[in-house]
């Protein structure tokens, strides 16, 4: 820009300096208006240098400084107006118009859609987050449970071919069916007399002791019989697996690791294959490791190791602890292979009828043994969470509908501006999808932290449990299913704002119609019922869980240190001498050993035989639990003395041995009867555990089957009469907190026995806290579900209200002008929303009834109609009802008759 | 834009802007040439600057109380870059109705006797 004219030939320093301010105007500032602006500074500026020399200059610009600066704001601000201005006139043109522009390709208005969508979101956001919210919750918890339920129930096992390995059940008239444990020679039998299955195997779990390199490791054990690994058909990761050879007495000892197991004791040292482990005391050759993957689901494995019976023991009727496990022939099916199995039980029956009396066999899918104890609480939960998505699919199209009813004055002037119905329709499409996609976001972090904490809860207690992943078939379901719930119900509105008459729902405003209020409130009280389902289930679940917690366990439970050990091989009185160094340590009040805590299962059985009411000759006796414990276990378990006299050190096999039982035992063989001094022995004819003995006390039932099953009958053998039991639990007695003494326990047991390991330290309150872990979890996954769909439906009840008071404005506003008091302007709306909570709670009441019959295995204590928890419920159900009725209501007093009467 | 065209709207109206429209009332006049009659007729009591007159023109022209013209004849030295304003009858009115306010104080003040009467007072420099 050359200056022109004699003013200023050339800008001064000044003048330049001037110029540069001058950039600090907006971009929006004219450059003419600049230019003059500059112009005039220039001839101010050569004035003053004329008459003042360069001060001159300096003084001109100070002097323009602050009337500059001034004008840069003021400049500043009235740009940002106009920009603001520009944008809103720009944004109302575009909502009108630009996603209805026809000459646009399928991409580019598909975008504007999304765009368009995620900016009436916005705009909405309160809708919005409570949309996401309940989606957010609907669809994680469904996809948590599906994916525990996929990976547990559903999803095959990881063998070859996982619907032709079967396990066999035993289905004895006196007994449920349960898995059935076979003696040694009982397998032989059934493995030689069978055809329907190609390999033909069993196995049994211990705690196993492994001495390595370095210190004693507890291991859990699989000990096997025939050829498992082809049952399951896997491939070791290297070296071999376990062959029917290994199952010779002659064969060398072999061992084969589990790929955690390689890695705890070896690193990943692929060298291990043919060195020495000493496993329980017994050198064994790793022959093989298995692949990272590989999972016996039946059971925990950490090592495989063969039986090597003896030809003696092979003949052996009287042991019954064998799992069979088979893999059915190509073209056979379960039901041959059981009419074999039965076949072969018949002949057993008769030829073995000491052994085998009520022998029934059948086969089933060894998934279906795995998972079938599991299953009740698993579809509960199922259930449950179909519930919660049910309310939260609901919930939406509440929602939508909702929104869809306000926007009718909007559809109709697109529809006015041209808009293809059709487009209109795929607008409110594109905003469900991008519902359903947030909420299916924001739900996979939900669920993925619910799937975590359900897996934690349920380590000890489910099978498969590390099977568990996440299922992004799930997630996707549950995404899908509540977004057609949105549009299905989000259409309707639509459909019928992009067909109505545009002016005439101009005109109308925003007030929707009584058809939108009665649809509304239908879908309210749709959530209502199934919310008080889920709250119904939840109350029965907590009800039974505070049963169980409430059960007598029968032992004092507080200050009980335990702790597991395989002693196999150590003598018992080595095991006597722990007892007394542990008694030493200060702060141990009692310390005892037995073969099982109580609550955690039955244990050992044993044939029961009465020597003065001997079993007829061709019959079984009746198998009963015996637990294997130190004289003074009693004591320090606190278990109470009925009868008799307890155990003491001078009970022993070769100076009179003597027995205690538990009441349920001496009440199912001796009712209204003393049974002291009754003599009895355990196990079968020519192996016998224990010589003759007396019955010499009875004692207090503790729930061995676990908190919500009956007294397991039990007979408690002396440690010195049971010399041979491998596997103890320590219990230890405390004065202080039981972890206090946890070191000194661990020290004193370690310098006793330096040879074998200790696992599953653990207070006997965490025990029981494990043992109800399951029902625990039900209730809280259920209460937390409850609660979710009860907040839920209460948001459903105040949108309904508001809804009504707001279309109600005038005639609400024409009965106060004409007297009636805001109480009863109150009471009608509370009533209305009195009258929605009515129709739920009955509805949901019925749903309730047939709904809790089917959980009714999974309750204890409390009967699944229980009155009390039906009325809790439906107390709760109308609180909340009148609570959320209660804003709106107060809102309808608060209506100014003038204000109401003059508004649309 | 927020003001109002109306004459007499914006009074009282800025020292500033009342001299802009006084100087506009001998004719057309560019915006330097504005600043330094203003200065000359005040004795320099009132000296815009080029932000400050900018300004003001700006208002002036938004409210429609002076316009910008092109010069009918250029004069001798004249700028491209130089824009002429005239005063338009909608700032004439302004301009008087200002006077006629200040006029109605002046003569309050006369009244109570804080001026002199109105007799023999010599004009002021550079007004008529």
């Amino acid at each position: 820009m050359t200056p022109v004219g004699r003013v200023a030939p050339r800008p001064s320093r000044t003048s330049r300096t001037f110029r540069a301010a001058l950039r600090l105007l907006p971009s929006t500032f004219a450059a003419t208006d600049a230019r003059e602006l500059a112009h005039i500074y220039d001839a101010l500026d050569a004035e003053a240098r004329r008459t003042r020399g360069w001060p001159g200059g300096a003084l001109a610009l100070a002097r323009e400084l602050p009337g500059l600066v001034h004008l840069v704001a003021r400049e500043h601000a009235a740009a940002w107006r106009a920009r603001r201005v520009r944008r809103v006139q720009l944004r109302r043109i575009a909502s009108y118009q630009r996603p209805y522009s026809e000459d646009t390709s399928m991409i580019e208005s598909l975008l504007q859609d999304v765009r368009y969508a995620a900016r009436a979101l916005r705009k909405n956001a309160s809708f919005a987050a409570i949309a996401v919210a309940t989606l957010a919750l609907g669809i994680g918890a469904n996809a948590a449970i599906f994916s525990v339920v996929n990976g547990v129930l559903l999803r095959p096992l990881a063998v070859r071919d996982p619907d032709r390995v079967v396990t066999v059940m035993s289905y004895a008239a006196t007994q449920p069916p349960s898995v059935y444990g076979s003696s040694p020679a009982n397998f032989m039998d059934l493995r030689r007399e069978t055809r329907a299955v190609s390999q033909f195997a069993a196995f049994s779990t211990s705690l196993a002791t492994v001495v390595g390199a370095g210190e004693p490791e507890s291991f859990q054990a699989v000990t096997t019989v025939g050829d498992i690994f082809g049952v399951l058909g896997v491939r070791p990761l290297f070296g071999r697996t376990l062959t029917p050879n290994d199952d010779s007495p002659e064969a060398a000892p072999a061992v084969v690791l589990s790929h955690e197991t390689w890695q705890r004791l070896y690193g990943e040292d692929r060298s291990v294959i043919g060195r020495t482990v000493t496993v329980n005391r017994k050198p064994r050759v790793i022959v093989g490791v298995m692949p990272p993957g590989f999972r016996f689901a039946a059971a925990p494995a950490d090592l495989w190791m063969p039986e090597q019976w003896s030809s003696e023991y092979a003949a052996n009727r009287d042991q019954y602890y064998l799992q069979i496990i088979a893999r059915l022939r190509p073209g056979a099916t379960v039901e041959r292979f059981s009419a074999e199995l039965e076949t072969v039980a018949t002949r057993l029956r008769t030829d073995h009828a000491e052994y085998n009396t009520d022998l029934h066999l059948r086969a089933t899918s060894l998934q279906e043994t795995i998972v079938s104890a599991v299953r009740p609480r698993l579809l509960m939960l199922m259930g449950a969470v179909a519930f919660l998505l049910l309310i939260t699919c609901v919930n939406l199209a509440n929602l939508t509908f909702a929104r869809a009813s306000s926007r009718h004055g909007e559809f109709a002037v697109r529809r006015a501006l041209g808009a293809a119905r059709g487009r209109v329709v795929r607008q409110l499409l594109t905003e469900s999808v991008l519902l359903a996609t947030a909420g299916g976001l924001v739900g996979i972090a939900v669920g993925a932290g619910l799937l975590r904490a359900i897996i934690a809860a349920e380590r000890a207690s489910l099978p498969r449990v590390d099977e568990i992943t996440l299922d992004p078939v799930a997630l996707g379901f549950t995404a899908m299913v509540s977004l057609l719930a949105g549009v299905a119900v989000g259409l309707l509105p639509a459909m019928r704002a992009s067909t109505a008459r545009s002016m005439e729902v101009i005109r109308q405003g925003t007030r929707g119609s009584g058809a939108h209020q009665r649809a509304r409130s239908a879908l309210v009280v749709v959530e209502l019922a199934v919310a008080l389902m889920l709250l119904s289930g939840a109350g029965l679940l907590l009800r039974s869980f505070g049963r169980l917690l409430a059960v007598n366990t029968g032992f004092e439970t507080e200050r009980l240190l335990t702790m597991q050990m395989s002693v196999g091989g150590k003598s018992t009185q080595a095991v006597e001498q722990s007892l007394e160094r542990l008694r030493a340590i200060p702060g141990v009040r009692s310390a005892a050993v037995t073969s099982q805590l109580p609550v955690t299962g039955r244990g050992g059985g044993a044939w029961f035989n009465i020597v003065d009411r001997p079993t007829p000759p061709n019959e079984t006796p009746p198998s009963e639990a015996y637990r294997v414990v130190s004289p003074n276990y009693f004591a320090t378990v606190g278990i109470r003395l009925v009868r008799g006299r307890f155990l003491t050190p001078d009970d022993r096999v070769d100076h009179g041995p003597a027995v205690v039982v538990n009441e349920a035992l001496a009440k199912k063989y001796w009712p209204g009867q003393d049974p002291i001094g009754k003599q009895i022995m355990l196990g079968a004819p020519g192996n016998y555990l224990n010589p003759a003995s007396p019955i010499v006390g009875v004692v207090g039932d503790t729930p061995d089957g676990g908190l919500d099953n009956p007294p397991i009958p039990t007979v408690f053998m002396p440690m010195r009469v049971a010399p041979w039991w491998p596997v103890f639990t320590y219990v230890i007695r405390t004065s202080g907190p039981p972890e206090a003494v946890t070191p000194a326990v661990r020290r004193e047991l370690r310098a006793a026995f330096s040879t074998v390991a200790i696992r599953n330290v653990q207070t006997m309150e965490s025990v029981l806290h494990d043992s109800v872990a399951p029902a625990r979890l039900s209730m809280r996954l259920v209460g937390a579900f409850a609660i979710v769909a009860l907040v839920t439906a209460a948001l459903g009840v105040f949108g309904v209200l508001s809804f009504v008071v707001a279309q109600r404005t005038r005639e609400l506003g024409i009965r106060m002008a004409l007297g009636a008091a805001p109480g009863d302007v109150r009471r009608m709306v509370i009533a209305y929303g009195g009258k929605l909570a009515t129709a739920g709670l009955v509805i949901g009441l019925l749903g309730s009834f047939a709904v809790t019959r089917l959980i009714s295995r999974l309750l204890f204590g409390v009967a699944p109609t229980d009155p009390l928890t039906f009325a809790s419920v439906s107390a709760i159900l109308l609180g909340i009802g009148v609570l959320a009725s209660w804003i709106p209501a107060r809102r309808a007093t608060r209506i100014d008759p003038i204000a109401a009467l003059r508004s649309d | 834009m927020s003001e109002s065209r109306h004459p007499e709207a914006g009074v009282p109206l800025s020292a500033q802007v009342f001299q802009i429209l006084l100087s506009l009332l001998d004719g057309d006049m560019h915006g330097y040439a504005l600043i330094q009659d203003i200065r000359r007729r005040t004795d320099d009591e009132i000296v815009l600057t080029a932000s400050t007159l900018y300004a003001a023109v700006k208002r002036l022209l938004g409210v429609g109380w002076i316009e910008e013209v092109e010069p009918e004849e250029p004069p001798p030295g004249h700028d491209e870059r130089r824009r002429y304003y005239r005063m338009t009858a909608l700032g004439r009115a302004a301009a008087r109705a200002e006077a006629q306010r200040l006029q109605r104080l002046t003569d309050m003040a006369r009244d109570k006797r804080l001026l002199g009467p109105l007799v023999t007072t010599p004009q002021p420099k550079g007004s008529r």
